[in-house]
């Protein structure tokens, strides 16, 4: 298999993934549109391999370490991307959580009030029943 | 005295915690207890809910739903006592049984008398009273610590992990802003001196542990080392907050 075949199998297999994680609603469409523009991107590649030779020569990328630098680059910054934003996740999940066990130990502090009330309102009436 | 909140972390800490609690019990009525059952699998949570009935001193329970980390934990006892607005000073204490009830009060005071922001019960400030044994290793980690803080802060500790600490007003009201989510003890202790509070420690003794585990095992501890580090040289070159 030449690697203008494997590219387009793997931009077929990108579109796959990213429609079934949309249609699971694990990936939401937000981001599901960068990754539908990466495997058009691949596809389009897989179509007409001449394209990345075309690059390749404009950009003077034809010697490995340098692809493979622009490679490690680009993974690079998606994995920071994703690292950040799991940060301000995390951040926000314990917020909430916080402010959760501070509002039910308001919600119980106030049931036990209102309890405390309305017995002593049930024992005054029967009292009051009674004289 | 002033009133003041002692605020218990409590992740997993079922065979320790009731006792921990009877062990308060003669502090006078000023103190009051907070337990935070920090997402806990065994049966903290109903532990700490029986020991509001069973206790003398009034006991708070607050459940986080998941796991959050000792750092989280605290925090939210801060975030009570900002809600609360009664108590003066708020003291972590461990759920595990190896800090003395009795040094609370020698915190406290000596908060009170050296009107001090911070004040951390230290374990090498000396050895005889406290009675402190630990391997090699631990105890050239915390003396690291102990000169990376002192020296970038100028203000002298010995004991920048200790778990036990009593904090005033101005202290706990910054850490209820915000507060590290693990291993938070020297990193905060770091923050108060570079923000010119007044940070001291006090000897205090240390008991082995009633149960439980260390949150800090060994697998953990390389971790632990770079990630205190990194913290503190980074929040080095941060900008100076105002104080409110």
């Amino acid at each position: 298999m030449t690697a203008e075949r494997l590219m387009l199998l793997a931009a077929i297999l990108a579109f796959l993934l990213t429609i079934e994680f949309v249609r699971k609603r694990t990936l939401r469409e937000k981001y599901a549109v960068a990754w539908l523009l990466v495997a058009t991107g691949l596809l389009i590649l897989g179509v007409f391999p001449q394209l990345i030779m075309l690059i390749a020569d404009q950009a003077r990328l034809a010697y490995p370490s340098a692809v493979l630098f622009a490679t490690l680059g680009m993974i690079y910054v998606f994995s920071m991307s994703v690292s950040v934003s799991l940060s301000r996740r995390r951040h926000a999940s314990l917020k909430l959580t916080q402010e959760v066990a501070l509002l039910r130990y308001e919600l119980e502090t106030l049931r036990a009030q209102i309890d405390g009330r309305t017995n002593v309102a049930d024992h005054e009436s029967t009292e009051s029943g009674s004289a | 005295m002033p009133s003041t909140l002692i605020v218990i972390p409590a992740f997993n800490e079922e065979a320790a915690l009731a006792t921990t609690i009877d062990n308060l019990q003669f502090l006078s009525d000023d103190y009051e207890v907070l337990i935070v059952n920090d997402g806990s699998a065994d049966q903290t949570r109903s532990i700490a809910e029986s020991t509001k009935t069973s206790s003398r001193l009034k006991v708070h329970v607050l459940s986080l739903a998941i796991n959050c980390g000792i750092g989280v934990a605290v925090q939210t006892g801060y975030l009570f006592a900002v809600r609360q607005g009664l108590y003066q000073y708020v003291i972590q204490f461990d759920a595990d049984g190896q800090h003395p009830a009795e040094d609370i009060p020698r915190l406290v005071e000596a908060c009170e008398s050296q009107g001090l922001d911070l004040c951390v019960g230290s374990r090498f400030l000396d050895l005889k009273r406290s009675g402190y044994r630990s391997t090699f290793l631990r105890r050239m980690g915390i003396r690291f610590f102990a000169r990376l803080v002192s020296g970038l802060s100028r203000t002298k500790v010995t004991d920048p992990t200790s778990g036990f600490r009593c904090a005033g007003p101005r202290a706990w009201k910054a850490f209820a802003r915000r507060y590290p989510d693990d291993y938070p003890e020297p990193e905060t202790l770091f923050w108060c001196a570079r923000h010119r509070m007044k940070v001291g420690e006090l000897a205090v003794s240390m008991s082995a542990r009633q149960g439980g585990i260390s949150s800090i095992r060994i697998k953990h501890s390389v971790y632990y080392m770079l990630k205190v580090t990194i913290a503190i040289f980074v929040d080095r070159i941060r900008r100076k907050e105002p104080l409110q």
